[in-house]
């Protein structure tokens, strides 16, 4: 970890790591803006971090380098006061109560007008604020104004033992409770130097699989839900259905909350567990087959899908797009190949076959997804086992860095500590990375198209706003 | 659980017990306050082919103007406040507020102070209360059932 002192060599370096291939992963300033930290980091899981140090809480903007930082400098300058210089307009995300003029991009020209919706929506969806410039009905420009269900998880969290800062992760977010709770676990692991055993890296992969096999069937019934195709929605509800009940058998809840902790775990799957579990896997993946063909051979479902909602590889690569939203588009990128912490020997990134990033390819990239899942989770539960623990294998570090695959993307999660106390938390969700990627999506769509785009990016409202 | 209910209900209507003052349905509008996801997860399960709470005259409307019932999720935010109040004043009378959640119930909340207003009671009055972390379906079915079974006031 180095500090730089000047602007200059901050920029030189961060310039230099992404030229070698190095990817921005996390920007965030220390609670009273002393300090600017960016993180990189590389396919193998590999991770560097540059700090600078204010003057008067100014501090050198690194937008230009890596424009996925956006959102970061944005959220820092909100919520701790640093200000970016090159970062202009540096339009305000988490502050809210300011003139429309101030937060949106202007739009101008004959006949263009903005349509508002939320932060309430007409349906059981999450609060946020979209704010469409239109000419008719083509989308020009959107500013999405999120924050709403800002709860200040990470200042809450400042000052609390490490086992407790656990809450402020997990709880961000239902859909990714196991993702935070890990990234947030391996982070504290790798600043006390505790590297998990194999059983527990096995423990820890079941409840993230788990995680993601009932968030991508919810995904398949949202899309199907945003084209009004009732019949798909009904089945692939059913499916996530019988997946949260698997997870209640296994761990005593739907959402498989308090499965995971610093540490270790003290989740026991015993002869019973896994081979009903095992049959379940197998029986979703046969019925699941069934549903996804029952869809390919609708044609009016298929024919609202392509060319709908695009993001070209390239735009997927500088906005910093995570996830199933970036392999679609052809990004062959996932957290998973690169995480010796966790389970996943030799697993290869998916992309579909026609990586258009478009509606069609993200819902697509769900169900080759789905086919991982299915066999990680039956090669996994092969044999009972549980409670396990970490153990020494590292120095003792002031900060630690956990980054973890959630089904929206790249989670990152960093703890500064000050001895077993946290100084810093810091929660970079897959979903708060790809929210500027939605909105890049849909411009030049329609706006009847946008419920179809949002739903086929099925982000977390929670655990971008914290 | 809901197979009881339902045989329970039917029961009721052939033997001819149900009192006339009675409701038959009832228009819900959601409100996420400050959720976590996780209630909004479940309830949309509610509808799904498991729980079927249409059957029952239950719906998730639109528009607070075609409300009987809000449901609201979470901690209410600094920031939801005036949205979930707006809300609640666009809805005709007779009109009900039902907190869905422990966040909503004001159990074990996380967050600071100045971001946090605290539970849907600090701000509305509230008529149901469904608690869990999250209330699964079915809880959620029941405790809807039971207010569309209540004498209206």
């Amino acid at each position: 970890m180095t500090v730089h002192s000047s602007s200059a060599s901050y920029r030189e370096q961060i310039a230099g790591a992404l030229a070698d291939g190095w990817r921005f992963a996390n920007l965030h300033a220390s609670s009273g803006g002393e300090l600017v930290r960016t993180l990189l980091a590389d396919a193998k899981g590999a991770t560097r971090l540059e700090t600078v140090r204010t003057e008067d809480r100014r501090a050198p903007s690194i937008v230009d380098l890596a424009p996925a930082a956006g959102w970061d400098e944005r959220e820092a300058h909100d919520l701790h006061g640093v200000t970016f210089a090159g970062h202009e307009p540096l339009r305000p995300l988490v502050a809210h109560d300011l003139r429309l003029d101030r937060w949106t991009v202007p739009v101008r020209g004959h006949d263009t007008y903005q349509v508002a919706v939320g932060p309430i929506h007409a349906g059981v969806i999450e609060s946020g604020h979209f704010r469409f410039h239109v000419v008719g009905d083509r989308i020009l420009q959107l500013d999405a104004r999120l924050f709403y269900k800002h709860r200040g998880l990470e200042p809450a969290a400042e000052g609390k033992t490490l086992d407790e800062g656990l809450a402020f992760a997990a709880r961000a977010c239902a859909a990714c409770a196991v993702t935070n709770g890990v990234a947030y676990a391996h982070a504290c692991e790798e600043a006390l130097g505790l590297v998990p055993t194999a059983e527990l890296a096995r423990v820890r992969t079941v409840l993230l699989e788990l995680e993601r096999m009932w968030s991508h069937l919810n995904d398949i019934a949202a899309v199907c839900a945003g084209v009004g195709l009732a019949a798909g929605n009904n089945s692939f509800a059913a499916l996530t259905e019988r997946a949260r009940r698997l997870n209640a058998r296994l761990t005593g809840h739907r959402f498989l909350f308090a499965s995971v902790r610093v540490g270790g775990s003290d989740l026991v799957l015993d002869d019973d567990d896994v081979r009903a579990a095992r049959d379940e896997v197998a029986a979703l993946r046969t019925d699941s087959a069934r549903s996804w063909r029952e869809l390919l051979f609708n044609a009016s479902f298929e024919d609202r899908l392509p060319d709908i909602g695009v993001v070209t590889a390239a735009e997927a690569g500088w906005l910093g797009a995570v996830g199933p939203a970036a392999r679609a588009a052809g990004l062959a990128e996932d957290v998973r190949a690169g995480s010796p912490r966790l389970a996943y020997e030799g697993l290869e990134p998916v992309v579909p076959r026609r990586a258009a990033g478009d509606v069609q390819a993200r819902l697509e990239q769900r169900a080759l997804e789905l086919l991982q899942t299915f066999a990680l989770l039956e090669r996994l539960l092969e044999r009972p086992g549980g409670r396990a623990v970490a153990e020494r294998g590292g120095e003792e570090r002031p900060i630690g860095i956990g980054r973890v695959e959630s089904p929206r993307g790249a989670t990152t999660c960093v703890v500064e500590r000050r001895h077993d106390r946290i100084e810093r938390l810091r929660l970079r969700t897959g979903s708060y990375a790809n929210w500027p990627v939605v909105a890049r999506a849909a411009a030049d769509n329609l706006l009847p198209d946008f419920p179809l785009i949002n739903k086929s990016f099925e982000l977390c409202y929670a655990c971008a706003d914290r | 659980m809901l197979t009881l209910l339902r045989d329970l209900r039917r029961l009721r209507r052939d033997l001819d017990l149900r009192p006339a003052s009675r409701g038959r349905s009832l228009a819900m509008r959601h409100v996420d306050a400050g959720s976590c996801n996780g209630c909004e997860h479940e309830l949309t399960l509610a509808s799904s082919p498991y729980y079927d709470l249409q059957r029952f005259g239950l719906g998730v409307v639109a528009s607070p103007r075609h409300a009987d019932l809000l449901l609201v999720t979470g901690a209410v935010t600094t920031r939801m406040r005036e949205p979930l109040l707006v809300a609640y004043n666009a809805m005709p009378e007779p009109r009900r507020v039902a907190a869905l959640g422990d966040c909503a119930l004001g159990c074990n909340l996380l967050g600071t102070a100045e971001n946090l207003v605290g539970p849907v009671e600090a701000i509305l009055p509230v008529d149901i209360r469904i608690p869990g972390c999250p209330p699964a379906p079915d809880a959620i079915a029941e405790a809807l059932l039971e207010l569309i079974d209540q004498p209206r006031r």
